[in-house]
């Protein structure tokens, strides 16, 4: 579990992170949401104790960072910047992470036959694909076994094969009943592998909730009848709300797929088509960004 | 106080670089280079000299004038143990899996002693060795080990040039990048040697009290201070040095 309590970082004049508080429950894949720059590294930082919040805290299983003498058996991380020395082999890499915690020397060719790098584990990680490069950070993060990950942008700039490895690694972790908080500025990538999210902008918190929250909202029905004018009319008169879509397709939102089809049938008009609508997640994301930076841009 | 893990892992970083390997050799390689070079020149003027200059002759002063090189070298050596963790980003993997800057920083102290302690050792007995047996090779003057001034060079130098590596270990921390705290390091290590030719309060000041240079001249037993003070001053400086290193750490983003 992973608690963020009022966690607020300030950069000069900026707040980077304001006011956050929320909770990273274990077993589920949680999201970690924002466009770039709302604050998601800097608050996964402040969490890994790499930097000091200007006030409120983040705990791991109840203690901060700084509290735990083995970090790595609690929390296994990745961050975006790629932290390993390029003239030093991935093997090498691994030990001295080992070697900090306690962790044994022969762990490291587990992690390392997890992630599928032992037949490169003596090269220069300098000399390592962006893809590579990942699965090192990953192979990193989960040198101690850890309860807690927390993995920032993982699929940045993979190819689909390792998007897929990634996105099923993080699943299974989660199964396992770990804590997992991924980080993105993608919500369709998020919509795969997460089960619940946290929406953040400009720093603040601007949503949280299970993945289908974030879909019901905007529910819409689409509704294709020769008699598009007329029937629009009929639906706005019982308090629907309709967009026309075009030649005789209508956008209806504000009345359930049932009741725009008993309307229709009590009214003799015929339909060509009936079908409820879910907003996309990308939909949602983008709504709700917008209003962050609109509030921003308004303060 | 020095966590054994830690230690082990800071010895596995600075082992797996090749860098750091090639300047520890590469040290005392030049010290014994450095070392027949000084004392080839010496001997050929020894061998042109009056004899009121023959006299005034210091085989051991002579043989080990490459000491300034040496001292730059060495600090290198502590300025990458912390550097090159800034340079590539691997400081935020590290302090990520050791939560106490404490701990990282005298893991850090401790390694930066245990790597340059071998080196200095080399590197003053190499430089001792070559110089005087090409001073006596060369028909000059030359001074045995087991001579007073010379013990207490082969035994206080290393640990004198030990104490640099610290100080050069907290200015890669306090600067966090290579270029920067070589260049601080050099200039600060220099100054002394070229404090000659300032005027005269200055060079008194600067050639006694100056922490790298109080310590060298106590023990090559020139320094008009104690010789526990000479060297005081420069564990005092290092020290004082490494508190800030510690309290940058512990308040400063990494």
């Amino acid at each position: 579990m992973i608690q963020l309590d009022g966690l607020t970082k300030r950069h000069g004049d900026v707040l980077a992170v304001d006011d956050l508080t929320f909770t990273v429950r274990p077993g589920l894949v949680t999201g970690f949401l924002g466009p770039n720059g709302a604050g998601k590294t800097t608050t996964m930082r402040m969490i890994l104790g790499l930097d000091l919040p200007t006030s409120g805290t983040a705990t791991i299983n109840g203690r901060a960072h700084h509290e735990l003498r083995h970090p790595l058996r609690e929390v296994g991380s990745m961050l975006e910047a790629q932290a390993v020395h390029p003239r030093r082999s991935a093997y090498k890499h691994l030990l001295y992470l080992a070697q900090t915690n306690a962790i044994p020397d022969t762990r490291v060719a587990e992690v390392l036959d997890l992630v599928g790098l032992t037949a490169v584990a003596g090269r220069k990680a300098g000399e390592f694909s962006l893809g590579m490069g990942q699965r090192l950070g990953i192979a990193a993060a989960l040198l101690g076994d850890p309860p807690v990950l927390m993995l920032d942008e993982p699929v940045n700039g993979l190819d689909p094969e390792g998007v897929l490895w990634i996105r099923t690694l993080i699943r299974g972790l989660a199964a396992e009943g770990r804590t997992v908080l991924v980080s993105s500025h993608l919500m369709s990538e998020m919509a795969l592998t997460a089960d619940r999210l946290v929406v953040i902008g400009k720093g603040r918190l601007i949503a949280e909730g299970d993945i289908g929250d974030f879909t019901e909202g905007g529910a819409a029905v689409v509704v294709r009848t020769p008699d598009a004018a007329s029937f629009a009319r009929r639906l706005e008169l019982s308090g629907a709300y309709v967009q026309p879509g075009g030649g005789d397709e209508l956008l209806v939102t504000g009345m359930t797929a049932p009741d725009v089809g008993r309307l229709a049938a009590a009214e003799g008009v015929p339909l060509f088509e009936l079908a409820p609508r879910r907003a996309s997640l990308e939909e949602t994301f983008m709504e709700l960004t917008r209003e962050s930076v609109e509030y921003g841009v308004a303060r | 106080m020095i966590d054994a893990g830690v230690l082990r892992a800071e010895w596995t970083k600075f082992s797996s670089i090749r860098s750091t390997m090639v300047l520890s050799l590469a040290t005392a390689g030049v010290a014994a280079l450095l070392g027949w070079l000084f004392s080839s020149t010496a001997a050929k003027e020894y061998a042109t000299a009056t004899a009121q200059e023959r006299l005034d002759f210091q085989p051991l002063d002579l043989g080990m004038r490459g000491m300034f090189i040496v001292q730059l070298l060495v600090a290198a050596l502590g300025v990458l143990v912390a550097s090159s963790e800034y340079g590539s980003g691997t400081m935020r993997a590290s302090l990520a899996a050791v939560s106490g800057r404490g701990r990282l920083l005298a893991a850090k102290c401790g390694m930066t002693a245990l790597a340059a302690l071998p080196v200095s050792v080399a590197a003053v007995w190499l430089m001792f060795v070559t110089s005087q047996l090409t001073l006596s090779a060369n028909g000059a003057p030359s001074v045995m080990p087991a001579d007073p001034a010379a013990l207490r060079l082969l035994l206080l130098g290393p640990l004198v040039l030990t104490l640099l590596a610290l100080f050069g270990l907290s200015l890669g921390v306090l600067l966090r990048g290579t270029a920067p705290a070589v260049n601080v390091s050099t200039a600060f290590l220099l100054l002394p040697v070229m404090a000659g030719a300032s005027p005269g309060f200055l060079r008194d000041l600067i050639g006694v009290y100056w922490p790298s240079m109080a310590a060298l001249q106590a023990v090559s037993g020139k320094s008009e201070l104690p010789e526990a003070v000479g060297f005081g001053l420069l564990a005092g400086f290092v020290t004082v040095l490494l508190t800030g290193a510690y309290v940058q750490l512990k308040n400063r983003d990494a």
